[in-house]
């Protein structure tokens, strides 16, 4: 017994001691992750010590955040290159975030949210600035004396609230229709037109799967495809009132594409703009409502050399069609090197960059005075990007954009879902007062 | 059982060894300092072992609940952050329970989580009652059927997807075999039918080898002597299979239940990635919800309302699951 418990003793002293090591671990583990923890979190807000800051010699770093990939995110290196060169006093860290808009937008929200002074510049998408700006999140661009004019007008409409300019247009991707020019001969004039003129393609090339294909999945693309068509027929995307005889004209001939006119196949309902790509660079599809990075793509060779582009067409009491699409730029309202991420916004957003992104990626310049004769010699289909900037509509530029983008798209795709003839316009009076209310709505007042 | 058999016989054998007791005795019923010491140094012990965990499990568990608990009854939506944290009361609850689209959440959420326990666990028994079985090649389909389990969710829904795709996919190039018209059916987003039907398939394909697996293990431990039992006792196979092997199966179906419970509830990957809650909301469920209230809204107020709810869900349910399995005495 006297062993037992002696064994016990000494198994107790082990597990004590065991124990201690443990915790004592775990607290140095805890204590060191929370130094670290707040030790980057002091680095982080640009103070003149951290790396963010201000160093010997009055140099500064600053963190740029973008989604950049491939060409795009080599294209940007580049750049920043050629920018830091320009500017020895200038550093610039890429964050690269996730190529997801969902990830990536959240990814900027916690950074903003905790407070956080970087990143310093960030791309932001066409329809974030309102956003941001209503949280005091983004910086005003009106100290830094900006001539907005020089720019796509629709863009800088998409970087505005209320009166104020928050982000510069980047790029800019208007979305327009494409087609095949050996199988339509002349560009169609009208909505009905693009319906027989598939109709005669489909019957005349039997390789054709369909006469149009377009984004109608359930997301963001299927609200710019939506838009692309919406002007032609009159209407305009107000969330504040979205039950409109042109939006339901517009959404109901989409609908018919599918289930009247039979020019599009139910398929689209589960397609981005990839899949749309793919059919109409793969010579499946007549007609595609897409962005202007599909010229730039690899194409079957049918289809190669036989590309038209242009602003969907206008029906009657309708003008041409073209949604906006594309990246801006805008400065954190924490950040603690202003000057220095305006320096970097205006040299990326000038015109010698803009033409050398476009050559490169196919990013569409967003000021008028890039599309030169050198893009058009590299490029020549930037000529009819160009002529779809002058009709691009930004979607609705709201603080609460994601929320009236969310009830669009269960809308919309709610729509594509049923075969009924009359489903545009009893989902369009259905949701109208919810989307108005998610438009308008001011929490917490 | 035997060591508490052995425990209330007073002075037997399981006193030996024990200071504290003899302690006890030896002073006139007065506890013995050294073993009152002995005693406390264990339990401070036990304490000290389970501080890490506990720690551990307060800072990413519990902390994150009761912080959830207080956002939710305050407004907190972040996209307005210069309006104040303001307290609301029970505002955002009011407001989820008058939300049609959250009632049709909860509808989708319970139909999902009973049409999918169903089938797993009908499908999942046939395989372990076949897996059960002695032939050649066992070992070998006990592994490879985990396989599917052990793919994580977002990547099987994406295959998937893309098996559902009409102009990739197998799916309609197989059905194509059947009737010419099913060559090219849209599954996802063009029929909300469809849609629900290929979500099954894919949640189904993930889950079934784990309540399988789960299941074999039970009928592992069932000893062959009561088949033998009620064999001689004339029992026919589906007799044996009533009166044997379900009630025995009941602990591994009940930790199978639970589980398999749980995830269906909480179910949000595999309709994220296949249809986006579409057509229109028709596969939108709680989590979805949930997740869009947070992020595309960033209300932290309602949405903190909306996943204390898939909470309390969850444990109402594994409340009612503890109690009908419980072990019976």
């Amino acid at each position: 017994m006297g062993s037992s418990s002696s064994i016990r003793q000494s198994r107790g002293r082990a597990g004590m001691t065991a124990l201690s090591i443990a915790v004592a671990a775990f607290t140095a583990i805890t204590a060191a992750a929370c130094s670290s923890s707040s030790s980057s979190t002091n680095a982080t807000p640009g103070s003149s010590s951290s790396s963010s800051g201000s160093g010997a010699g009055g140099s500064q770093t600053i963190v740029f955040a973008e989604s950049g990939l491939g060409t795009e995110g080599q294209q940007t290196q580049k750049a920043i290159t050629a920018f830091e060169a320009a500017n020895p006093n200038i550093k610039v860290t890429i964050q690269v975030l996730s190529s997801d808009s969902t990830q990536y937008l959240a990814t900027l929200e916690h950074d903003f949210i905790t407070g956080s002074s970087t990143p310093d510049v960030f791309e932001s998408d066409v329809t974030y600035p309102a956003k941001f700006a209503q949280a005091g999140w983004v910086m005003p661009l009106t100290s830094f004396n900006v001539d907005s004019s020089q720019y796509f007008p629709h863009e800088v409409a998409a970087g505005t609230f209320n009166n104020t300019l928050y982000a510069m247009p980047w790029f800019d991707n208007p979305e327009g229709l494409y087609y095949r020019t050996d199988l339509i001969k002349t560009p169609p004039t009208s909505p009905a037109q693009v319906v027989s003129d598939a109709q005669a393609a489909l019957k005349a090339d039997k390789s054709l799967k369909e006469g149009l294909a377009f984004e109608a999945a359930k997301y963001e693309g299927a609200i710019t495809s939506f838009l692309t068509v919406d002007s032609a027929f009159g209407g305009t995307l107000d969330p504040t009132s979205v039950n409109t005889p042109g939006n339901v004209a517009a959404l109901g001939w989409l609908h018919d594409a599918i289930y009247k006119y039979h020019i599009a196949p139910t398929a689209v309902t589960g397609w981005q703009e990839g899949q749309v790509q793919s059919e109409f660079s793969s010579g499946y599809a007549a007609f595609s409502i897409n962005y202007p990075f599909v010229e730039a793509q690899p194409a079957a060779a049918a289809v190669k050399g036989h590309i038209g582009y242009i602003p969907f067409p206008a029906g009657t009491g309708g003008t041409p069609g073209s949604a906006l699409g594309g990246e801006m730029l805008a400065i954190n309202a924490k950040s603690a090197h202003a000057q220095a991420a305006w320096k970097l916004i205006q040299y990326l957003c000038s015109a010698p960059v803009e033409v050398a992104r476009a050559i490169a990626t196919g990013d569409p310049p967003s000021l008028p005075s890039a599309y030169t004769q050198q893009l058009y010699s590299a490029a020549p289909y930037f000529q009819d990007v160009k002529t779809l900037n002058n009709y691009s509509a930004p979607r609705p530029v709201n603080p609460n954009y994601l929320q009236v983008s969310a009830d669009l798209q269960t809308l919309f795709s709610a729509v594509y879902a049923n075969s009924s003839s009359s489903a545009a316009s009893q989902a369009f009076a259905a949701a109208n007062s919810a989307i108005a209310s998610d438009a308008s709505k001011t929490p917490g007042a | 059982m035997a060591a508490e058999a052995k425990a209330a016989v007073p002075g037997g054998p399981a006193d030996a060894g024990r200071p504290g007791r003899r302690g006890r005795s030896g002073r006139g019923g007065r506890p013995a300092p050294v073993g009152h010491a002995r005693e406390r140094s264990d339990r401070r012990l036990g304490y000290l072992l389970v501080a890490p965990v506990l720690i551990l499990l307060l800072a990413v568990t519990a902390y994150p609940l009761v912080y959830n608990i207080w956002n939710s009854f305050h407004f907190d939506n972040l996209s307005y952050g210069n309006l104040p944290h303001k307290w609301v009361g029970v505002q955002n609850y009011t407001a989820m329970f008058k939300s049609s689209q959250w009632v049709s959440a909860l509808e989708r959420t319970v139909i999902f989580t009973v049409v999918t326990i169903v089938l797993d666990v009908v499908i999942a028994l046939g395989l372990a009652l076949m897996m059960h079985r002695k032939f050649r090649g066992r070992g070998f389909l006990r592994a490879a059927v985990l396989v599917p389990w052990a793919v994580p969710t977002v990547v099987s829904a994406m295959l998937w997807k893309t098996m559902f795709d009409p102009r990739s996919g197998f799916v309609d190039y197989f059905l194509a075999a059947f009737h010419p018209a099913w060559a090219s059916l849209s599954w996802l987003g063009a029929s909300v039918d469809r849609s629900w039907i290929a979500i099954f398939v894919a949640d189904s394909w993930k889950n079934i080898p784990f309540v399988a697996i789960i299941l074999l293990a039970g009928l592992q431990v069932i000893p062959n002597d009561v088949y033998e039992a009620a064999r001689i006792d004339g029992a026919n196979w589906w007799q044996s299979f009533r009166r044997v092997t379900l009630p025995m199966l009941r602990p591994a179906l009940s930790v199978a239940l639970i589980f398999r419970t749980l995830q269906a509830l909480l179910v949000f990957d595999v309709i994220y990635i296949m249809t986006g809650g579409g057509p229109g909301n028709s596969t939108q469920t709680l989590s979805f919800l949930s997740f869009q209230t947070f992020i595309t809204s960033t209300d932290f107020g309602e949405g903190g309302a909306m996943s204390l709810m898939l909470v309390v869900l969850a444990l109402a349910v594994s409340f009612v699951y503890v109690r009908a399995f419980r072990p019976q005495t």
